[in-house]
Parts: C-alpha cells; sequence; structure tokens
C-alpha cells in the first residue's frame, strides 16, 4: 500500500476524491488530507505520503510554491497538480520543477486511475527507501544545537523536520527518534510548543489571530487555529477575551 | 360644412404635394405660375384699357356716321314733304276737299289723278291718303293698304297733328292708321291741309313710304350694319338679319351705346322729331382691339420677361439647388456609415459656409463617436473581464464539485437546493445579456453567490443585507456588486482564519445611490490599497475593471472609495448618480 495524501483547501473536495476513488483496489490509501500547503508542511513529516495530491489554487501558499518546497525535501515523493482549465499555463511550471502529472479538473476518475496505476508502477521499480543510517556523532549537542535552531527559526514557515534533519544531515526518521528519545517531546511538539508559546505572548499584546499565524510561522490562520486550540484547550478568541 | 372640410383637405393636399416637391421643382413650378399670372394679368389689363379705348373710338366714329345717316333720312322725309306740299297746293286736290255736295265723284277722279302724277316723280312712295274733315278719303296706293278710320277720332292721335298747323309729323304706319297686308311697317308723313284763304283745315294729306327709304339713307356707309328702330324698339329695316337685333331695348339718351350679345356692340341715336332709331351694330374682335404694333411690343414683353424668369430660374439651379443637391448626394454617403469629409468644391458662399460647417460638424461627430467607441470598448472590456473571471470554471467546477460530494454523502434536499442556487446564480448572472439589471437583482445574485461559496468553505463567514426597499428597483451597470463581494471574500474573510461579517448596504443620500460592502477580514495596508485600486495585485477580482465601467457608465470620476483599517475591516462603496425623475 502506498500513502496518499490530498492538499486542498476545499474540504468537500478533499472528501470527494476520498469516496470516488477505490483507492485499496489499486494499492493505495489515503492517510492523510491537509487544507493548505502550510498545513501540510506541518504534518507531512508524520504523515510520510508517498503521492501529493494537490490543489493549484490555495490560499497562503499555492499549489506551485508548495511543490518546489515538497521536491527540493522529499526527492522520492510523487506530486500530482490538480488544476481547473483556466490556470493550466501557471501548472505547465510544475513539469519544470518536478512534479509528476497534472490532473485537469473537474476530476476524471479514469484519468485519476491510469495516473495511479502509472505512479504505482514507478514506486514498483523505485529501491525501498534508505535504511536509517547510524551516525556516530555527539548526539547530546546535536540536539542542543538543533533545539536552539528551531528557537531561533519557528517563524519560518517552511521549517520541518525533514527541512531541519537536512540543515544538519540526518535522515530524518532517525533524526525524529532521537529527538524523541533525548528530549523526551517529538519534533514536532517541541516546535509547535515554541510557536504556540509565542502566540500566547503575542496574544496578550492584543494582536490579530492571522498576524500571529504569520509572525510564528504558520501563515495559515486556520491551521494555527487548529494547533493552538490543541496547544491551548481554547480556540484562540476565547483565549483573547479571557 | 362637410363640403369646407373637404375643401381645406383640398387645399392641404395640394400644399402637401408642394411641400414634398423637390426645391429645383418647387422654382419651376414657382416660375411657370409667376409667367402665366403674368401673361394673364397682362392680358386682361391690356385688353381692357384697349377696349375702353376702342369703344371710346367707335362711339365717336359712330355718332358722325350717324348723323350724316340722319341727315341723309331728314333730307328723304324733306322730299317727302316737299312732294306733300305739291299735292296739297294742286287746285284740284283743294277742289276736292272744299266741295261737299255735288259732282263729288269727278271731283275725286281729278285730285286722285294729280297726285297719282306726282307721286310717280317720288320713288318709294306707298300709298297717299286725302281725308276730308268728315273723314271720307281719296288715296292712290301701291298694293293694298287698310285704313283704321277709328282710330282719327282718339283726340290724343290727331292733337299732335292740328298744333302742327301745317307742319309734318312722322309716324310708322300712320300712328295706327294703316295696316300694310304684306305686314310691312310704312312710315307714314301726316299733315293737315288748310284752307289757303280762310287758314282753317279742311283735311288732311298722309303718306306711306316703304321702308326701303330708311335703307337708303345708309347704303353708302360700308364696314358696318346699320338698322333702324321705332321708338317702340321694334326693327324696322336691317341690312343683315341678326337675331341678336331683333329684342332690344334702349336707353332714353338720345346717343348711346350697349353691348349685345358676348362680344358686340350697338350704338343707337336718336334722330329728333322722327320715330326713328338709327343704330350701328359692330362686332368687337381682339385683332381689331389690338393693332399689330401693340401685339409687336405685348409679344417683345412677354419674351423679354419669360426670358429672364428663364435666366433666374438657371441661375438658382445653378448657383443653389444644383450646390445643394451634390451637397445632399455627398451627405448621403453618411447614411452608409462613413463619415467622411466632403470634398467638393462648391461656390464660396452660403453653401460654401453649410459644407465647411457640415465637415466641421463631422470632425465632431467622428470625434464623439470614436470617444464613445473607446468609453464602449472599455465597457465591454472590463464586462467581459468580470464574466471571465466568473465564468472562469474554477468556481463553476469546484462548485459541481462540491455538489457532487453532497450527492454522495448529503441528503437529497441539499443536492436540489445547491443546483438551484447554482442554476439561478448563472441565470441573473448572465441576465439575458442586458446590461442593466436592477439593484433587487444584482443582490440576488450576490445572495446565491455567497451561499454557494458558504458550501465551498463552510461556515466562515455570515453576510447581512442592509438596502432600502426604494432603491431596489433602480437599475444600476450589472455585475458591479458581485466582485466587491467577491473580493471581500477572498481578500478579507478567508485569510482572517475567524468568521467573519459581509454586510451589503444600499441607500440613499442626497442624489447618490451608496452600494456597500463591509468586511471585517484582515484589511488591508495603504500599499495593498494603492495595488487594489489600480490593479498591480493580479489577485484582485476585477475592482478597477469595475469602478472603470462605473465612471464611463455614468461620466463621472468620482464613484467610489475604499477605506480599511490592517486586520480590523475593508469598506468599498460605489457611488452612482441617482435620477430620481427618471
Amino acid at each position: 500500500m502506498y500513502r496518499v495524501m490530498i492538499i486542498d483547501d476545499e474540504k468537500m473536495l478533499r472528501n470527494l476524491l476520498k469516496i470516488t476513488i477505490k483507492w485499496d483496489a489499486l494499492g493505495f490509501q489515503v492517510v492523510g488530507e491537509a487544507a493548505s500547503g502550510i498545513e501540510a508542511i506541518n504534518i507531512m513529516d508524520e504523515i510520510k505520503p508517498d503521492i501529493v495530491f494537490v490543489d493549484i489554487r490555495m490560499p497562503f501558499m499555492d499549489g506551485i510554491e508548495f511543490s518546489r518546497f515538497a521536491i527540493r525535501q522529499y526527492p522520492r515523493l510523487k506530486i500530482v497538480i490538480l488544476t481547473a482549465h483556466d490556470d493550466f499555463e501557471y501548472a505547465r511550471q510544475c513539469v519544470g520543477i518536478g512534479v509528476c502529472e497534472y490532473l485537469l479538473k473537474p476530476i476524471d476518475r479514469v484519468a485519476i486511475n491510469e495516473i495511479l496505476i502509472k505512479l504505482k508502477k514507478q514506486l514498483d521499480e523505485e529501491s525501498p527507501e534508505d535504511t536509517e543510517i547510524e551516525i556516530d556523532i555527539e548526539e547530546n549537542s546535536v540536539i542542543r544545537k538543533i533545539k536552539k535552531y528551531l528557537i531561533n527559526h519557528y517563524a519560518d514557515p517552511e521549517l520541518n523536520l525533514t527541512s531541519v534533519a537536512m540543515k544538519f544531515g540526518f535522515n530524518a526518521s532517525y533524526l525524529s527518534r532521537i529527538f524523541k528519545e533525548r528530549t523526551g517531546t517529538s519534533f514536532v511538539d517541541f516546535l509547535n510548543g515554541c510557536r504556540m508559546e509565542r502566540a500566547i505572548s503575542l496574544a496578550k499584546e492584543d494582536k490579530y489571530m492571522y498576524q500571529i499565524a504569520k509572525k510564528v510561522g504558520i501563515p495559515d490562520p486556520n491551521y494555527f487555529g487548529k494547533c493552538f486550540k490543541k496547544y491551548t484547550g481554547k480556540t484562540y478568541s476565547d483565549f483573547i477575551k479571557k | 360644412m362637410r363640403k369646407n372640410i373637404r375643401m381645406i383637405k383640398k387645399h392641404s393636399k395640394w400644399k402637401q404635394w408642394f411641400l414634398e416637391l423637390k426645391l429645383k421643382q418647387k422654382v419651376r413650378y414657382l416660375f411657370l405660375l409667376i409667367i402665366s399670372i403674368y401673361l394673364i394679368v397682362f392680358f386682361i389689363l391690356y385688353s381692357v384699357i384697349i377696349k375702353k379705348n376702342m369703344l371710346n373710338y367707335t362711339l365717336e366714329n359712330n355718332w358722325n356716321t350717324m348723323i350724316s345717316i340722319s341727315n341723309n333720312l331728314n333730307a328723304e322725309l324733306n322730299t317727302i314733304s316737299h312732294m306733300s306740299q305739291l299735292i296739297m297746293n294742286n287746285k284740284d286736290v283743294i277742289s276736292y276737299l272744299k266741295n261737299t255736295e255735288k259732282q263729288e265723284l269727278r271731283y275725286a277722279h281729278n285730285a286722285v289723278s294729280v297726285i297719282h302724277d306726282i307721286t310717280n316723280v317720288f320713288n318709294n312712295i306707298s300709298s297717299v291718303f286725302i281725308f276730308k274733315n268728315d273723314k271720307t278719303y281719296i288715296n292712290v296706293s301701291n298694293g293694298i293698304t287698310k285704313v283704321n278710320e277709328d282710330i282719327m277720332l282718339q283726340s290724343g292721335w290727331y292733337k299732335e297733328i292740328k298744333d302742327r298747323s301745317g307742319g309734318y309729323v312722322i309716324r310708322i304706319n300712320g300712328g295706327g292708321l294703316f295696316t300694310t297686308l304684306q305686314g310691312k311697317p310704312v312710315i307714314t308723313l301726316l299733315r293737315v291741309i288748310n284752307d289757303l284763304e280762310t287758314q282753317k283745315p279742311i283735311g288732311m294729306i298722309a303718306i306711306n313710304v316703304s321702308t326701303y327709304m330708311l335703307e337708303q339713307t345708309y347704303k353708302d356707309v360700308n364696314n358696318k350694319y346699320f338698322c333702324y328702330y321705332d321708338n317702340k324698339s321694334n326693327l324696322l329695316s336691317s341690312k343683315v338679319a341678326i337675331e341678336e337685333l331683333q329684342n332690344v331695348q334702349f336707353g332714353k339718351e338720345q346717343f348711346n351705346q350697349k353691348t349685345i350679345g358676348n362680344n358686340a356692340i350697338l350704338s343707337y341715336y336718336r334722330i329728333p322729331n322722327t320715330p326713328f332709331i338709327i343704330t350701328a351694330y359692330e362686332k368687337l374682335s381682339f385683332g381689331k382691339v389690338m393693332s399689330e404694333e401693340t401685339g409687336k411690343i405685348l409679344f417683345i414683353v412677354t419674351f423679354i420677361t419669360i426670358l429672364s424668369l428663364i435666366f433666374i430660374s438657371l441661375f438658382i439651379s445653378r448657383y443653389i439647388t444644383t450646390p445643394i443637391e451634390r451637397l445632399v448626394q455627398s451627405m448621403d454617403s453618411v447614411k452608409t456609415g462613413w463619415l467622411r469629409r466632403l470634398s467638393l468644391s462648391l461656390p464660396n458662399d452660403e453653401i460654401g459656409d453649410l459644407k465647411d460647417s457640415y465637415n466641421e460638424m463631422l470632425v465632431e461627430i467622428n470625434s464623439l463617436i470614436n470617444k464613445l467607441l473607446e468609453k464602449e470598448k472599455v465597457i465591454q472590456k472590463a464586462e467581459l473581464e468580470v464574466l471571465q473571471e466568473q465564468m472562469k470554471p474554477h468556481f463553476l467546477y469546484n462548485t459541481l464539485e462540491t455538489i457532487e460530494y453532497l450527492a454522495l454523502t448529503g441528503s437529497k434536499e441539499s443536492v436540489y437546493d445547491a443546483l438551484h442556487t447554482l442554476g439561478n446564480f448563472y441565470r441573473k448572472f448572465l441576465s439575458k445579456g442586458s446590461k442593466e439589471i436592477s439593484i433587487a437583482t444584482e443582490i440576488s445574485i450576490v445572495k446565491d453567490y455567497l451561499k454557494l461559496q458558504k458550501l465551498r468553505y463552510g461556515d466562515i463567514f455570515e453576510d447581512i443585507y442592509e438596502v432600502e426597499k426604494e432603491l431596489l428597483e433602480i437599475y444600476i451597470p450589472k455585475l458591479i456588486l458581485q466582485p466587491l463581494v467577491e473580493n471581500s471574500l477572498y481578500h478579507g474573510i478567508r485569510l482572517k482564519g475567524e468568521k467573519g461579517i459581509i454586510k451589503i448596504s444600499v441607500y440613499s443620500k442626497e442624489d447618490y445611490i451608496y452600494i456597500e460592502v463591509y468586511d471585517n477580514g484582515i484589511g488591508m495596508s495603504e500599499e495593498k490599497l494603492e495595488k487594489i485600486i489600480h490593479e498591480e495585485d493580479h489577485k484582485s477580482f476585477g475592482i478597477k475593471g469595475t469602478m472603470e465601467r462605473i465612471k464611463y457608465y455614468y461620466n463621472q470620476e468620482d464613484v467610489f472609495k475604499i477605506s480599511s483599517k490592517e486586520g480590523e475591516y475593508t469598506k468599498i462603496y460605489i457611488k452612482i448618480p441617482w435620477n430620481r425623475g427618471i
């Protein structure tokens, strides 16, 4: 089973895609979805998709921008761009940056099936993922460095496990594992914690949510709202009222 | 009344006919009319004057002739008077008259033979009667003459003769004394015969002369018809038989003339001391009225008049109507849609001025048309942009996919509702291609639009409408509200990540209608505001185009205002003039 992630700002369209394609029969499984590129960046390391279906038109970070980022960080990732006809020229750029396929909306199931079959073949032929490489380093000092780096750079919206791992020359899953081992919290929780604490302190200055979201590196206020609620247990507006 | 109306109708028909003529034809008809009137008036005037002169001339002319004829007549009468004297002074006649008893027959015979002898010398004598005082008489006659003796007993009949005491009296048919068998009138000379010694009347002589005598008085005068009438207007003699002459009534004047029939003139003269009226009959003819010379003059004047009218007509045609016609022909090319300047060479007068003015007007019109075309282009381009924005499959496909999902998972009602809304939206959106729609329709487009967007993006905003009811039926350029709302949704609400409000208000203030869209989205910085206004931001939804459209529509610069506070709100209003009267 290959892992599929759907990124689209319209929930119903994500759902439609989920229920209209017989993923199982083709050897796929929808494992995650995101309402924006920003959200996707933040959760991709957990979901670890093999294929991403991404809508080209999204606020905060459009499909192209996301694809540029994703290809840089996940060279094995297969990206399928969903585009309406009027954005076709725009979508062509995707080929240049290494996107596998683009699909015209409204979605044609036959076309998706064909693409999935083709991609499955490609994935089958590719060598399985590199095994974890154990690097013998002074882990504690590296983890400290990484933590410091995160505290300094959490405002970068493209910051995530993979980007940090690349920066420090680690395998992402390895870093994830050792980060949890050494610090007791997951990488994602730590980063999120940095961002939310900052957000809480900014919220006291009576800032608008979307502005705070941008400042703490989650320029999608919807996703920021989700994270904020998860972290504090309250919605942002309730939190401010208090 | 009806007749009047018909006449008016007829009149106006003529007028209509005249007004519909071309200028050239008008001039022609007018000249024709003028020439005709001119000639008619000329001839009438001329003939009236000439006729009058002619009449005066004939009057004088006839006077003289008739006097001379009457002289002839008097001479004739004198001759007959002379003859009567010969008879009444004859011894035998006197003896006959004086004798009362014996040998009457012998005296009578002698007298008759004397009379016979005397009358033979004279012409035209029809009969001679000698009456005694006891009314017995002798006579000498050519033909049979009946005597009506009773009339002599009437005092009036005899008195005049008696009063003349020897002088003669002329009467027609002896004043009723005689009747000729043929019925032809005779002229009777009557006089009393007095005794030479006692100077007492002893009888009366009556001499009847045939009317032939009358004819002899004018037989030498040619070229005119003369005739005699008695004082009771009976025709006595006539050279020719003209019916018109039979019943003529004369005036009391001694000398006058009158017209009889259509073109004849009758001069008459009552000859003094006689019961005769001499008349001269003349036919008037135009040739007589107009001499050759006056005819020539008339012809020349007429000719010159017609010539000058033709000349004027040609002048008008050459310098007025023809240039105008050429001008009109050239102007006609405008009908084919080409507004070209005329390059005719026309005289440098008013018509030339007309051409120049026309050309100037064309330049003006051309520039106006260009402006209009330019304006139309801008409006259409802007309209097209809005349409394209919405007709982009993106909105439609995404909405359709949303509905597909609903169909697979949601209730039937929600699918029906969504499809119904979508259909409504597009129907009103296209609005049969009309350029203007009512505010009510515009609002309902926006309602449908926002309903569909809620379906797509969930309950991320609340839409509020505050519209003054009396403005609902006002027509405005279509699709000027929807772009603003779309802008609010995508650039305001959606980026905020919190539930927002989109408020649409339509209200009037002074002479303007304000269409306002307020949202409490992320607002805009000054920079972004500028960018949106000047359309530098490619993601903005045709706000600039919409504003351009409104500007051109209402020919007004100040049509909208955007105010915003970053993080709090954006408010755009469109301000359009309100003509309440219309």
